[in-house]
C-alpha cells in the first residue's frame, strides 16, 4: 500500500518524467535563497524577528566573589526574562552576554575589551567587586558605553572617579552614613571601626568615619582586615580599650567571619555591635546561626515584609527571586542586596533606553540624558521603593532600613526615607 | 641597653600571652594541613595543588554528615574516610599514570583537579555558606578577651591526629612500609612493599588529614567553595620552610611561622606581620635550601 503511490499517474509524471531534476532543485533553490536576501531591511524587520539589544554584564562567576555574583546574576536574569516576556524594550528583545571576570581586575579588563570590540554590546550592566568597578570604568568610558553598576559601592565611582557613562541606581556610603548617623549616635560616642581593606571597605569607612564625628561621636580606632582573611583572631584580638560601639564592614564570606569571631571572642557582647547590612546578609544567616543575634544594621534591601517593604510589588518580586535562588542553591536562599540592585539596574536601563528611544550605541547620549534625573516609582519594576538618579554624579538616592537581627530573624527598626538619604554631589566629569 | 630594656618593658604582656594562644592554635590547623602535604610530597614527589580544596570538601562533607547525624565527632570521622576514599580514587585515575614523567605534569593534573573540585562544589552546594556549630560553645576569660575553649580544643586534637599518625609510621606495618618508600622507592619494592598501593594510600592519609582539618576549622568561619585557597598558600610556604618531605619539620614549622607572626602583629599591623613568613621563606631558600630543620647536604 505505502510504495503505490508510486504507481500512480501524477507520481509517475512527476518523478520519472524529467521534471524534477537535481540542476532544477539547486537552481530553483538557489534563487529561492538569493530573493530572500535581497528583500530589503525594513520587510525583513516587519516579518522577521526583530534585532536584539545586547547587553553586556561583568559578573565574577568564579573566584572569591563566586558566591555574590551567582546570585547577582539571578536578579539579572530575573529582570531580562521578566521583559522579553512583555515583549522586550521597543519590541526588540534583550541577549544578555554575560561575562566572568573571575574576580580579578586584570581578566575583567580583558573581558570588557572583548565586549566592547568583538561582541558589541550596546549597553552594560553589571560589576560585583569595587576595585574590578574602578579598573573597568574607564574603558566603558572610552568606548562610549553606558555602564549601569549594578552593585560595587565603592564612594569614588560616583565622586572623584566618576564618569559621564557610569551610573548607579543602588546606594552608596556617605548616604548610609547620613542615614545611619544618628541611630550610631545614640548607641554609643566611641566607636572603633574594622573593615575590609580594600577600596569598598576603605572608602566607607571614611564615610562613617565623617558623619560619626559630625553626630558629635569620636572614631577612636580601626582596623582593616585583608579580604579573604580565613583567621581575623589576630586583628580582633588587638581591639581593646575604651569605646562603645564596634562597627563592622565587611561582605560574603568575611561577613561571616567577623560575625563569628567577634562573638567568639566576645567583642560581640562586650561592645554595642553594629555595621553594613552586608555582614547579615540573608545568605550569610545559616553560617552566622545566632552569633549574629543583636546586631544592628543598615541595608538597603532586606527580605521581609514590614513597613514600606510590605507591598504587593515586594511580594512579587521575592516570590520569584526565591524560586530562581532555589534553583542554584537547594538551602533555599532568600533574596539578599544584590539580587535587588542587578534587578533594578536592568529595569531603570529599560526605562532610560524607552525613554530616549535608544537604538544602537551611536544613541548613547540621548540614553545618557534620559537617565541622568531619573525618577524611579515603586513598582514592579523598582520593588525596593522610589529612588532618584542624581544628574550631577549619577548617584541613586533610596530608602534605606535599619534593622536587627533576633533568631536568625530580621527585626525592621526604622525606613530612612530617601530624601534624608542625600548629600552634596561630589563629582565633575571630566570634559566630553 | 637602657633601649632594649625599656623596649622589653614596653611589651604588653596580656597582649603577648593573647598572641602566643593565637600562634599555636593557628600552627597546629596549619600543621594538620601541611602534614598531610608534605607527605603527599615525601613520598610520591607530587605538589598537590588540590591540598586545598580536599579541605574544602571534607567541611563540605562534615556538614552534611552534621545535618544527618547531629554529632560533630561522627562528621569528623566520617569525612576523613569519604574524603581519604576520594583522594585514593583521584589518585589511581589521575596521579598514576603520570607516574614517572615530569613534575610539571603533576602540578598542572592537580591544579586541574583544584579548580574541577572548586566549581564542583559552588555548583552542588551554591553561592550560600554554610555552618558546622562547634561541639562545645564554653568560653574564658583570657585578659580582656572571652576565649573559646574550641579553638583550644582544635589545637589539641590536631596534635592528636598528628600524634597518631606519627605513631602509625613508627611502629605500624603499613607506617614501615610508607617509611621505607619515602627513604627508597626501589630497594622497597626490590623487598616485595606494593608501592603503587603505598602511593594511593599516602594520598588518601593526606586526604583524610585535610578533611580532618577542613571540619575542625569550620566552625570557626563558615564552610564556602574557596575556604581551602585561605589555607593551603600559607601550608606550602610551611613545607618549603619545614623541608620537603619532612613531617616532623613542617610541624615545627607550622608552629615557628604561626608564632612569628603573631608576635609580629603585636606591634605592626597583622596584615604586614604576615610579611614575617615569606621574609623566612625567602632566608630559608636562600641559607638552608632543604628546609630548615634537614641539614643542608654538604
Amino acid at each position: 500500500m505505502t510504495e503505490k503511490w508510486k504507481d500512480e499517474e501524477g507520481a509517475q509524471n512527476f518523478w520519472y518524467r524529467g521534471k524534477v531534476t537535481r540542476r532544477r532543485v539547486i537552481g530553483w533553490g538557489g534563487g529561492a535563497i538569493g530573493a530572500v536576501m535581497l528583500v530589503p531591511a525594513p520587510w525583513r524587520a516587519a516579518f522577521g524577528a526583530a534585532k536584539p539589544y545586547k547587553i553586556g554584564s561583568e559578573q565574577p562567576l568564579s573566584g572569591a566573589g563566586a558566591a555574590g555574583g551567582k546570585t547577582a546574576l539571578v536578579g539579572l536574569q530575573m529582570a531580562v526574562d521578566r521583559i522579553n516576556q512583555m515583549a522586550g524594550i521597543m519590541d526588540r528583545p534583550i541577549e544578555l552576554v554575560i561575562a566572568d571576570d573571575e574576580s580579578k581586575p586584570d581578566v575583567a579588563r580583558r573581558k570588557t575589551q572583548k565586549m566592547v570590540e568583538e561582541d558589541k554590546i550596546d549597553v552594560h550592566v553589571g560589576g560585583f567587586l569595587s576595585n574590578i568597578c574602578l579598573a573597568c570604568m574607564p574603558v566603558w568610558e572610552e568606548a562610549k558605553i553606558v555602564n549601569m553598576i549594578s552593585v560595587c559601592l565603592d564612594t569614588t565611582l560616583t565622586t572623584s572617579k566618576c564618569n559621564r557613562y557610569s551610573f548607579r541606581v543602588h546606594d552608596y556610603a556617605p548616604a548610609q552614613a547620613v542615614a545611619f548617623g544618628p541611630m550610631l549616635a545614640k548607641m554609643g560616642k566611641k566607636w572603633h571601626i574594622a573593615y575590609a581593606d580594600y577600596s569598598w571597605g576603605q572608602s566607607t569607612r571614611d564615610a562613617y568615619a565623617a558623619e560619626i564625628r559630625k553626630n558629635g561621636g569620636e572614631v577612636v580606632g580601626t582596623t582593616g582586615i585583608p579580604l579573604g582573611t580565613a583567621d581575623m583572631t589576630p586583628f580582633l584580638s588587638k581591639i581593646s580599650g575604651d569605646f562603645d560601639g564596634l562597627f563592622g564592614i565587611f561582605f560574603g564570606k568575611d561577613g561571616v567571619t567577623i560575625g563569628n569571631q567577634a562573638y567568639d571572642l566576645g567583642l560581640a557582647k562586650k561592645y554595642k555591635w553594629a555595621g553594613d547590612g552586608a555582614i547579615c546578609e540573608s545568605a550569610n544567616l545559616p553560617a552566622l546561626g545566632n552569633k549574629i543575634d543583636g546586631f544592628v544594621a543598615i541595608n538597603r534591601y532586606v527580605p521581609i515584609f514590614q513597613g514600606a517593604l510590605d507591598t504587593p510589588h515586594h511580594h512579587r518580586f521575592f516570590d520569584e527571586a526565591k524560586k530562581r535562588l532555589a534553583k542554584i542553591d537547594r538551602s533555599g536562599p532568600l533574596p539578599d542586596r544584590y539580587v535587588q540592585s542587578n534587578y533594578e539596574a536592568m529595569n531603570a536601563l529599560k526605562h532610560g533606553m524607552e525613554m530616549s528611544k535608544f537604538e544602537t550605541r551611536e544613541d548613547t547620549m540621548k540614553l545618557i540624558e534620559a537617565l541622568e534625573g531619573l525618577e524611579m516609582k515603586l513598582s514592579d519594576d523598582f520593588p525596593q521603593g522610589d529612588k532618584t538618579l542624581r544628574k550631577a554624579d549619577h548617584q541613586a538616592f533610596l530608602n534605606q532600613f535599619l534593622y536587627t537581627v533576633k533568631g536568625g530573624q530580621f527585626e525592621l527598626f526604622e525606613m530612612v526615607p530617601k530624601d534624608k538619604t542625600i548629600v552634596p554631589p561630589a563629582c565633575k566629569f571630566p570634559a566630553a | 641597653m637602657d633601649a632594649v630594656a625599656h623596649f622589653f618593658q614596653s611589651i604588653p604582656v596580656d597582649l603577648l600571652i593573647i598572641q602566643t594562644v593565637n600562634g599555636v592554635v593557628t600552627g597546629m590547623i596549619l600543621a594538620l594541613v601541611a602534614s598531610g602535604l608534605t607527605l603527599i610530597f615525601g613520598i610520591m614527589d607530587v605538589v598537590n595543588f588540590a591540598h586545598g580544596e580536599l579541605f574544602m570538601l571534607g567541611a563540605y562533607v562534615g556538614v552534611l554528615v552534621l545535618t544527618a547525624t547531629g554529632s560533630f565527632w561522627i562528621a569528623l570521622v566520617l569525612s576523613a574516610l569519604i574524603v581519604a576514599l576520594l583522594g585514593a580514587a583521584i589518585q589511581v585515575a589521575t596521579l598514576r599514570p603520570l607516574l614517572g614523567r615530569d613534575s610539571l605534569n603533576t602540578i598542572l593534573a592537580t591544579f586541574g583537579i583544584s579548580l574541577i573540585l572548586q566549581n564542583y562544589a559552588l555548583w552542588q552546594f551554591g553561592p550560600v555558606a554554610r555552618k558546622i556549630g562547634e561541639p562545645i560553645t564554653s568560653h574564658f576569660n583570657l585578659f580582656y578577651l572571652t576565649y573559646p575553649w574550641y579553638r583550644i580544643l582544635i589545637a589539641l586534637l590536631s596534635a592528636a591526629i598528628i600524634g597518631g599518625f606519627w605513631l602509625f609510621l613508627k611502629y605500624g606495618k603499613y607506617g614501615v612500609w610508607i617509611r621505607a618508600t619515602t627513604q627508597d622507592r626501589v630497594m622497597a619494592q626490590a623487598m616485595g612493599i606494593p608501592v603503587p598501593m603505598v602511593y594511593t594510600a599516602v594520598f588518601a592519609i593526606g586526604a583524610a588529614m585535610a578533611a580532618a582539618s577542613g571540619v575542625l576549622f569550620a566552625p570557626l568561619v563558615s564552610v564556602n567553595h574557596t575556604m581551602g585557597l585561605d589555607w593551603v598558600l600559607k601550608a606550602f610556604i610551611v613545607v618549603v620552610i619545614g623541608g620537603m618531605g619532612n613531617l616532623g619539620g613542617s610541624i615545627g614549622a607550622a608552629i615557628f611561622i604561626s608564632l612569628l607572626e603573631a608576635y609580629a602583629a603585636i606591634w605592626v599591623d597583622p596584615s604586614q606581620a604576615v610579611i614575617v613568613s615569606f621574609v623566612v621563606l625567602i632566608l630559608t631558600l636562600l641559607f638552608r635550601p632543604t628546609g630548615l630543620f634537614v641539614p643542608t647536604p654538604k
